[in-house]
C-alpha cells in the first residue's frame, strides 16, 4: 500500500458511494436520543447494583 | 494394564465393576454411563495406572496430608465405536489408520481413587450423551493413547471433590479447561490452582468445602486474565436477561450461571432450538424465544445435561439468577444495550427501501471478530454484491463486533435472514450511531467511525445488485451441532 492509500478513508476506497438525507435519519437519533440511550443507562445502572448485591451469594451444592 | 471392554448392551457395563478396584467407585460410575451414554458406545478401553495432572494438583495439596493413604494414579476409560478393534498382546488399536481412529472415539473420562464423586477431568463428545442436542460450544482436546495421537471435540467437566472443590469451583475450572485448549492467550489452570485463585489468601483446610461466593468466582477469572461480566436478573419477567444469556452463550462464551434458590452453580454451553412451526408472528420476538433447551454442565451430572427453559427437574433455566461471562478484554457494548437498540433498527429501514414488518421479525444478535466477519463472508461470496464484500474487507473494524441479524418467520424456518447490522463491541453506552454497517438484500449503510461526531456525514448508502434472489445465511456457526450417535 502507496502513502497515498494510507491517507485514505474507507469512503474513498469504495465505489458507488452516495450520501444520505439528514432528514431521514432523524427519526431513529430521536428514538435513540429520548428512549433508547436512557433506557440502556438505566438497565446497566440497575444491574450494577444487583451485581454488588448478589456478590455475597453462596454456592455450594 | 490395559482391558478391552466390548458393550453389547448396558448390562455389559456391569464388567467393569471386575476391572476397577472399589477406591474408583466402579457401581457409580456404571449407574451414570449406563443412564447418560448413547448405545453408539460399543467398547470401553481401561486404561490403568494413568497420571492426571488435575487429580495430582489436589493429591499434593490435599489428598497426601491425610492419614488415610490415597492413591497417586487414576484410572482412564476411553470411549469406541462399533468399527474400533483392539490387540491386548500388541497392544494395539485396529479397524482404522490412526488418521482415521479419531472419527470413531468418543473421548475420556478419568476416575480418581477418592473413594466418593471419583469421576475426575473428562472430555466426552455430546454426541454419545443421551438426551443431548442443538448445539453446543466446544473444542479440541488432544489424547495421547497408546502412542496414538487423537483429538476429541467437547467440553471438560468432572465431579465436584465435595471436600476440598465444590460445583462453583468445577464450573470455574470447566470454563477456564475450554478456554486454555481453545485460545493461546490463556494458561492451563489446575484444579487446585482455582480453589486458591478464589481466595486472596491459601484457604487449606476445610475452607473450600464450605462453597464459594458469586464474588469468588468472579475473582477467579479475573486471575485467569479474562475480564469477567456479572449479570444479574433484575426480577422474574426480566426476558432481556435470558436474551442476552443466549446471546453470549451464541457467541460462543460459556457462562458460568448461578442458581441463588438452590445455592448451586453450573456452566452453560449450549442450547436447543425449538422445531420452527409456521404459527404467524404477531409481535417481533428474540432468538431467546425460539429455544427449546439450554445444554449445561454440571457437576452432579454427567456432561451436556439438556434443561428446559421453562419448569423440569433438576431445575431449569427460570431457576437461574445471575451470570458471569468471561469476556476478553475488548468488549465495551454490553448486551444490554445491543438488546434495547435492535428495536430501533426498524426506524432505520426507509434508507435500505425497506426491512421486514417490525412485528413480523425474530431479532438475534451475538458477538463475534471482525476477522470471523470477513472468514463467513468470503465462504459466502455467492450470497453477497462483490461491493459489499469489498466494503466488509476495507472497513478498520475492531477486534470484536455485535452482529445483530432481522429474519421473518420464513426465513427463520429456512436458516436465512434478511438484514445484517455490524455493531461496533467498543463503542460507547452513550453513542447514537454505534455502527460498523447495516445491510439488507438491496442496500447497505455504511459508517465511518475514523472521526469521533462525524454524525452524518460518516454515513453512506451503497446500492446493492444480484442478492435479491440469493440466500443471506443465518451465521448458526459459532457453536457446533451435536450429530447424536
Amino acid at each position: 500500500m502507496d502513502e497515498k492509500m494510507e491517507s485514505k478513508g474507507v469512503f474513498d476506497l469504495i465505489e458507488g458511494l452516495k450520501t444520505v438525507d439528514p432528514h431521514a435519519l432523524e427519526d431513529f437519533k430521536k428514538a435513540m436520543t429520548e428512549d433508547v440511550i436512557p433506557e440502556i443507562v438505566k438497565i446497566v445502572e440497575e444491574r450494577k447494583l444487583l451485581a454488588a448485591e448478589s456478590r455475597n451469594w453462596q454456592l455450594k451444592c | 494394564m490395559y482391558t478391552w471392554i466390548p458393550i453389547n448392551s448396558s448390562a455389559d457395563l456391569a464388567a467393569l465393576g471386575k476391572e476397577i478396584s472399589v477406591e474408583y467407585d466402579p457401581e457409580s460410575v456404571i449407574k451414570k454411563l449406563n443412564t447418560g451414554l448413547s448405545g453408539a458406545v460399543k467398547a470401553i478401553l481401561v486404561e490403568r495406572n494413568y497420571i492426571d495432572k488435575d487429580y495430582r494438583s489436589t493429591y499434593y495439596n490435599f489428598y497426601a496430608k491425610k492419614g488415610q493413604s490415597y492413591r497417586t494414579d487414576c484410572v482412564r476409560l476411553h470411549f469406541f465405536d462399533e468399527t474400533v478393534t483392539f490387540d491386548a498382546k500388541a497392544l494395539k488399536l485396529g479397524g482404522h489408520s490412526e488418521e482415521q481412529l479419531k472419527y470413531h472415539y468418543f473421548g475420556y473420562m478419568v476416575l480418581r481413587p477418592t473413594g466418593i464423586a471419583t469421576i475426575g477431568r473428562s472430555v466426552v463428545s455430546p454426541d454419545v450423551r443421551t438426551g443431548t442436542s442443538g448445539f453446543t460450544i466446544s473444542a479440541h482436546h488432544k489424547v495421547h493413547l497408546l502412542g496414538y495421537k487423537f483429538a476429541v471435540q467437547g467440553f471438560p467437566s468432572m465431579d465436584q471433590h465435595i471436600d476440598i472443590a465444590v460445583c462453583a469451583h468445577v464450573a470455574c475450572w470447566s470454563i477456564l479447561r475450554h478456554y486454555s485448549e481453545c485460545y493461546s492467550i490463556y494458561r492451563e489452570f489446575l484444579t487446585h490452582d482455582i480453589t486458591l485463585m478464589a481466595q486472596q489468601f491459601d484457604p487449606g483446610g476445610l475452607v473450600p468445602s464450605k462453597g464459594l461466593e458469586v464474588s469468588h468466582a468472579e475473582r477467579v477469572f479475573q486471575e485467569a486474565g479474562t475480564f469477567p461480566l456479572h449479570v444479574v436478573r433484575t426480577n422474574q419477567a426480566d426476558v432481556a436477561f435470558y436474551r442476552q444469556f443466549h446471546a453470549y452463550v451464541e457467541s460462543g462464551f460459556p457462562l458460568f450461571a448461578a442458581m441463588h434458590s438452590q445455592r448451586h452453580a453450573i456452566a452453560v454451553i449450549g442450547y436447543e432450538w425449538k422445531i420452527p412451526n409456521n404459527n404467524p408472528i404477531t409481535q417481533m420476538r428474540y432468538a431467546w424465544e425460539e429455544v427449546k433447551a439450554v445444554t449445561v454442565v454440571d457437576d452432579n451430572q454427567l456432561p451436556y445435561l439438556s434443561i428446559g427453559v421453562q419448569g423440569g427437574t433438576p431445575y431449569s433455566a427460570q431457576d437461574i439468577d445471575a451470570f458471569i461471562v468471561p469476556l476478553p478484554e475488548k468488549v465495551f457494548y454490553p448486551a444490554d444495550a445491543v438488546d434495547r437498540l435492535a428495536p430501533t433498527l426498524f426506524r432505520l429501514g426507509a434508507l435500505l427501501g425497506g426491512l421486514p414488518g417490525k412485528d413480523e421479525s425474530i431479532i438475534r444478535y451475538f458477538i463475534t471478530t471482525g476477522s470471523a466477519l470477513r472468514r463467513f463472508i468470503r465462504m459466502r461470496e455467492s450470497e453477497f454484491d462483490p461491493k459489499l464484500i469489498e466494503t466488509i474487507m476495507s472497513l478498520p473494524f475492531a477486534q470484536f463486533v455485535w452482529i445483530v441479524e432481522i429474519a421473518t418467520l420464513a426465513d427463520w424456518a429456512n436458516g436465512q435472514v434478511s438484514a445484517r447490522a455490524v455493531l461496533d463491541a467498543t463503542a460507547s453506552l452513550r453513542e447514537v450511531l454505534p455502527f460498523w454497517l447495516f445491510h439488507n438484500r438491496t442496500q447497505a449503510l455504511i459508517f465511518d467511525r475514523s472521526q469521533v461526531g462525524a454524525g452524518i456525514n460518516g454515513i453512506r448508502s451503497l446500492g446493492l445488485t444480484g442478492m435479491q434472489g440469493t440466500a443471506l445465511t443465518r451465521w448458526d456457526k459459532n457453536l457446533r451441532p451435536t450429530q447424536r450417535k
